[in-house]
């Protein structure tokens, strides 16, 4: 289980009318054919949540890397975010998105657009950084528990019987435990090792709930004729498993693992928050609300820009997620007892 | 079904047991209880540590200073036997500490999990009827910026704008533009999702609630109400009336007068009563409200088993649904009563920021109540949001799959009314995946709980975590571990059971 | 002659969805008499079921539903919802496909059949209860008392099956539409469950309108028959008729693909292809791409359901002529060049 659970189920698009007909499978009838992928394709766009969550990343991951730069590629914006620069306006943000005709003075980005801390930093360069931190982490997260995951799930469908046992008895112990409460022990002790080793630990810590989707796909594929065919004719097991099944369940793999980044990046502000996750001289979203959490009364902007970006993040993910279900199996109810 | 139980709980033992381990393992070994003393100057630091050492078994091997612990903590899960569960690095017993810490904690899960349910699975539920509607939008997109929310950033800001702005403000209430205007939306958006129809009915139904709304706020503020808040027997009667209708309609129809009249005359009862025992709600005790709500609600079931004739399982069903709803009525009035002059004791701030009630706070029933309440209203909130974001959409998905069934379909063709479809057929059969989801968001909650006691410094369960983990308390973690995973498990076998109630084909297998 | 009960006059059911309208129905009559019993047999998507659940205001909102439909003089489709209601399950009961899914896992199969009773009966609910293990009994489950306090998963298809039928008979309903209601079905059960629906009718009185797409089962019961094809009424007649006298190509391939009628044999001629989709429907016949009599006009224009040489016996082709030329027209399917 994770911090917050992919529960979430069905939403059909904003389209005028869904695709929730009473007759399911008979409307099967009068579909045009059309690849698999040509419709997932087209359903995802279609899907005005996840398209304009899609842009929404695309943009954050964008102005991310590219303002301040990262690694040893230099960055458009004239500030670090370490230095310290002389406080201008009071050190509130000079950023002015209203159009002239509502308050004068036009649209504006000036020196510190999200404002500067109390020893002059520019916010916009640290909410830079932390959103690069925290988007490093939540992706290394949302890949590696995917990889975990799936190969778990895959083993454990597949093959059944002893290994199987071993695994699910795992995922019953690890559900057990509030995600929160072994990642915070985890992050306490292996926080000073830096930002993506915390992301592999914390990998390792959610990965069972896919393991549980992709198992009971592969419980059902395995009955299916063409899989026993492959068998019959003497396809090896890694050969039936990457060629005939995980095809077939990539949909639920790829909706989970869009789902586990806004779960990671949720879980990793909270725990840098509680103090056991990202450690300065490193920063990200959830550290710096954390630091700032107190300077909420005389700078409010140092708290609200980095809340912002988590939100937008954390939406836009979530959002993509669902077109992403929407468009994998748009016919199929959601709803997993 | 008694052989289910049991075999569920011998299996969750078991994943105890094997938790247990597997936490003891990565507790000790990952932290350092010895780690403070090493920058530390004390005259007697060897001999500190050396006591250290000996507390907590640390010259012993890792296994048997597992058991030793387990020899402990097992006394807990046994009546009758002493619970040991070590001590933490202050040398106080982690058992006591969590004696203290565990209610605190508890009262706001379950405050937060109750209302999440409540409220998730109605709105769920209406927005899965009322498919494709401006309410449902909202409520979709609402449910995906709640998932997507830190709760930690939500709790703050809750802190800000849901006690400090509030509290100045009932300082000075004032009306302004952007309150009027969040007013005017919540009350047309909601009630023109209650009322549905046709657009411009929805529309018209709006315009007439936002304005009626904004009215009535303005003159409540005009007329001093929100320092001394009330809200009086007429207030109260009619609320009374509109809980026996309410009942009424769920269980019949309105036109099932014999019905209509048990259900109001419950709701009469219940107000001459709560008038006539004025003086004993003065400072009432528990035992008070409960003899009092009941004596109630016998006079319904009795109105209920005389005048019910064919409708008694109905007229008895509406009448204890009405006497609830008017006994809460009465609660809320005297209870919102005693407002000014729970205020005035807390210096004028009555929504609290900080613990989990004032400390040495005196007063009547009334105000206790109220001081609990306004401590546990936000934190509530904040852990709320996202499980009630889950509830909903959840509830809605479910609620549609089940909408479509075929027996769905039967219910209509035997000419049911919309409403006995809906909820003795649908709603009955869509809680039944969501029992699962009760035992899975429990966990969330938990989580939920720990970060937003740090924020509004409740010294519960999370605190004592955290504190824990900060200092490498091996013991004190421990006992945090085992309390939550307990509850956990509890949680699962609950909603396992709820399950098998709900669904006969498990019950009977 | 009896009297008419109920009349379908030009039915018509769209469904505006993402992918274009879907006509599900397009201009269907017929009607009923007292005690009748009407077959509706088209393939799979020919839009019978939607048909019925038409009349019995059972589908979705958003259906755009056309036409006129009287019981007994009443217009349908212009009904108040109450108005509605009351005849659903009163005047008109329906029997569904999948005896699995149609009942409500979650309660006794006596109440819900007791439901039925009180939802159009105000009685108590011991009364409409006993009425309910009367009714079992009558479509003949054994030890109805115990059986009615089972719940639905714990009945055998058939049983289930027999449910149904009970609740259908429970409030004496004039009209009982049967869906399907043997295709589900092991092959042993389809023949006992029939019997039973023929038997209640009668004893109730109601008329049955029989959906099926087998014209197999329909011979020993129907009067009358109307065949569909894509959302159409394409052949209308008395029972005798549709078997010996088939007017229409396609009901001669339905009755070339029905194994226990083909003599000749054991040899089957079925017809081949698929319908076509119900979203733009091209010109012409509908059945255009799968007839063997298929001449150009079939291409441009659509044929109305007409008179033929035979009383009571309409048909939708331009060819139907020809058919009625043919001695053994189930044989048009043989080979394709049977075109003259
Ligand atoms: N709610 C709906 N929305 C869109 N299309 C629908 C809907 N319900 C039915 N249809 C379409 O209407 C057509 C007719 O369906 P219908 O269920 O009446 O067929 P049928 O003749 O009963 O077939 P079967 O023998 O399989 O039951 C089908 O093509 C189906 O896809
Ligand atoms: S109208 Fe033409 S295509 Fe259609 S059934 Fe008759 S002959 Fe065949
Ligand atoms: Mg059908």
């Amino acid at each position: 289980m994770t911090m917050r659970e992919s529960i979430e189920p069905d939403m059909t698009p904003l389209g005028p009318l869904g695709s929730e007909g009473p007759e399911g499978p008979e409307r099967e009838f009068t579909i045009k054919a059309r690849t698999q992928g040509q419709m997932v394709r087209r359903r995802f766009i279609r899907h005005r949540g996840a398209a304009i969550g899609f842009t929404a990343l695309v943009i954050v991951i964008i102005l991310a890397y590219t303002s301040i730069g990262f690694w040893k590629i230099p960055g458009w914006w004239y500030l670090g975010y370490t230095k310290t620069n002389p406080i201008v306006n009071g050190g509130a943000p000079t950023l002015d998105v209203l159009p002239a005709f509502i308050d004068g003075d036009g649209f504006m980005i000036g020196p510190h657009p999200f404002g500067q801390d109390q020893i002059g930093r520019d916010y916009f360069a640290l909410t830079m950084r932390g959103t690069q931190i925290s988007l490093m982490v939540a992706f290394v997260i949302g890949i590696l528990s995917t990889f975990i995951g799936a190969v778990a799930g895959a083993i454990s469908g597949y093959y059944g019987g002893q290994a199987d046992n071993v695994i699910m008895r795992f995922t019953d112990l690890l559900l057990t435990i509030p995600i929160l409460t072994i990642a915070a022990v985890v992050g306490n002790a292996t926080g000073n090792l830096g930002p993506f080793f915390l992301a592999v630990v914390l990998s390792l810590l959610i990965w069972t709930s896919l393991a549980r989707l992709v198992r009971g796909e592969f419980l059902s594929l395995r009955e299916k004729e063409y899989v026993e065919a492959a068998r019959a004719m003497g396809a090896s097991s890694p050969r039936i498993i990457f060629r005939h099944m995980l095809p077939n369940a990539i949909g639920t793999i790829i909706v989970s693992a869009t789902l586990t980044i806004a779960v990671a990046i949720l879980l990793e502000a909270a725990l840098s928050f509680l103090g056991f996750g990202i450690r300065s001289p490193d920063t990200s979203l959830g550290l710096l609300i954390s630091t700032y959490q107190t300077a909420f009364s005389t700078r409010p902007w140092l708290f609200w820009w980095p809340g912002l970006f988590i939100v937008i993040i954390a939406l836009s993910v979530n959002f993509i997620g669902d077109g992403l279900r929407d468009a994998f199996d748009p016919k199929q109810n959601r709803v997993r007892a | 079904m008694g052989s289910y139980i049991l075999r569920r709980i011998l299996a969750s033992l078991l994943i105890l047991l094997a938790a247990s381990f597997l936490m003891f393992a990565l507790v000790t070994l990952s932290g350092d209880p010895l780690a403070e003393f090493t920058g530390s100057n004390a005259p007697d630091k060897a001999r500190l540590i050396q006591e250290r050492i000996e507390t907590l078994n640390l010259d012993r091997p890792f296994l048997v200073q597992y058991f030793l612990w387990l020899g402990g903590a097992i006394g807990c899960l046994i009546p009758g036997m002493s619970c040991d569960l070590g001590v933490n690095l202050s040398n106080q017993p982690v058992t006591s500490l969590i004696v203290d810490a565990f209610p605190t904690t508890l009262q706001l899960v379950l405050a937060a999990t109750i209302l999440a349910i409540v409220l998730g699975i109605s709105i769920g539920i209406i927005s899965a009827i009322r498919q494709y509607t401006a309410f449902d939008y909202s409520i979709t997109f609402l449910a995906f910026l709640f998932y997507s929310l830190p709760i930690f950033w939500v709790a703050v800001l809750l802190k800000e704008f849901g006690a400090i702005r509030i509290n100045d403000w009932l300082a000075e209430p004032a009306v302004t533009l952007p309150t009027a205007i969040v007013i005017a939306g919540f009350s047309a958006l909601f009630f023109s999702a209650v009322v549905g129809g046709s657009r411009k009915q929805r529309l018209l139904v709006g315009l007439g609630a936002a304005v009626g709304a904004v009215l009535i706020f303005v003159g409540l503020v005009a007329s001093g109400w929100f320092s001394n808040p009330g809200m009086g027997p007429g207030v109260v009667t009619i609320g009374a009336a509109a809980a026996a209708v309410g009942a009424t309609l769920l269980f019949t129809n309105l036109e099932n007068r014999r019905v209509l009249f048990i259900a109001l005359g419950t709701a009469a009862a219940g107000v001459i009563t709560a008038y006539a025992a004025l003086p004993l709600l003065e400072d009432p005790s528990w035992l008070t409200l409960f003899g009092l709500g009941a004596l109630v609600t016998a006079i319904g079931v009795g109105l209920g088993w005389i005048f019910g004739d064919i409708d008694r399982p109905a007229a008895i069903r509406a009448a204890v649904l009405t006497s609830f709803g008017v006994g809460l009525l009465v609660f809320m009035d005297r209870t919102v009563s005693s407002f000014a002059a729970y205020s005035a004791e807390v210096n004028g701030r009555p929504v609290a920021t900080i613990g989990s009630k004032t400390p040495n706070f005196n007063g009547t029933f009334w105000e206790v109540t109220l001081d609990t309440a306004t401590h546990l209203v936000l934190p509530t909130l904040a852990i709320m949001l996202i499980s009630f974001a889950g509830y909903s959409r959840y509830s809605r998905a479910s609620m549609l799959e089940v909408l479509n069934a075929d027996y769905v379909r039967t219910a209509r063709a035997k000419g049911l009314t919309e409403r006995t479809v809906v909820l003795r057929h649908a709603f009955r059969n869509a809680m039944i995946p969501l029992a699962t989801l009760a035992a899975i968001d429990f966990g969330a909650v938990i989580s939920g709980a720990i970060i937003t006691e740090t924020v509004f410094g409740w010294k519960g369960m999370g605190v004592l975590f955290t504190s824990a983990v900060q200092r490498d308390d091996a013991y004190q973690i421990m006992g945090v571990f085992m309390v939550t995973a307990i509850a956990v498990l509890l949680f699962n076998l609950i909603a396992d059971i709820s399950y098998a109630i709900l669904d006969p084909r498990i019950r009977l297998s | 002659m009896s009297e008419e009960i109920l009349s379908v006059n030009d039915l018509s059911v769209v469904f505006p969805t993402e992918d274009g309208m879907v006509e599900a129905v397009r201009g269907v009559s017929y009607s009923l008499s007292e005690r009748d019993v009407l077959a509706i047999v088209g393939e799979s998507g020919s839009g019978k079921s939607v048909a019925a659940m038409a009349l019995m205001g059972l589908l979705p909102k958003y259906a755009q539903i056309t036409g006129d439909v009287r019981y007994r003089g009443e217009d349908v489709l212009a009904m108040s919802p109450k108005r509605s209601r009351a005849l659903r399950g009163q005047n008109i009961a329906m029997i569904f496909q999948d005896p699995m899914t149609a009942m409500n896992p979650v309660y006794t199969v006596g109440d819900q059949l007791a439901e039925a009773y009180r939802s159009h009966h105000r009685v108590e609910r011991k009364v409409a209860l006993a009425r309910a293990v009367e009714m079992l009994d009558r479509v003949g489950i054994p030890q109805a008392k115990d059986r009615a306090r089972s719940y639905p998963h714990e009945f055998s298809g058939g049983m289930r099956q027999r449910a149904m039928i009970a609740m259908a008979i429970i409030n004496s309903p004039d009209i009982i539409i049967a869906d399907e209601p043997t295709t589900a079905l092991d092959v042993t059960v389809q023949a006992q469950i029939l019997e039973t629906l023929i038997e209640v009718k009668d004893s109730v009185n109601a008329a049955v309108i029989l959906i099926t797409h087998d014209l197999g089962v329909v011979a020993g019961m129907a009067h009358r028959v109307l065949v569909m094809y894509a959302g159409r009424g394409v052949e209308r007649a008395d029972v005798e008729d549709i078997y010996r006298r088939p007017r229409m190509p396609y009901t001669a391939g339905l009755l070339g693909s029905i194994p226990a009628l083909d003599s000749a044999g054991g040899k089957l001629h079925p017809i081949t292809g698929a319908p076509p989709s119900l979203i733009n429907l091209p010109p012409g016949c509908p059945f255009s791409t799968r007839c063997p009599l298929v001449t150009d006009r079939c291409l441009t224009e659509e044929p109305e359901l007409a008179a033929t040489d035979l009383p009571h016996h309409q048909v939708a082709c331009h060819n139907w002529e020809k058919v009625a030329e043919t001695p053994d027209p189930t044989l048009l399917f043989r080979t394709k060049a049977v075109d003259a």
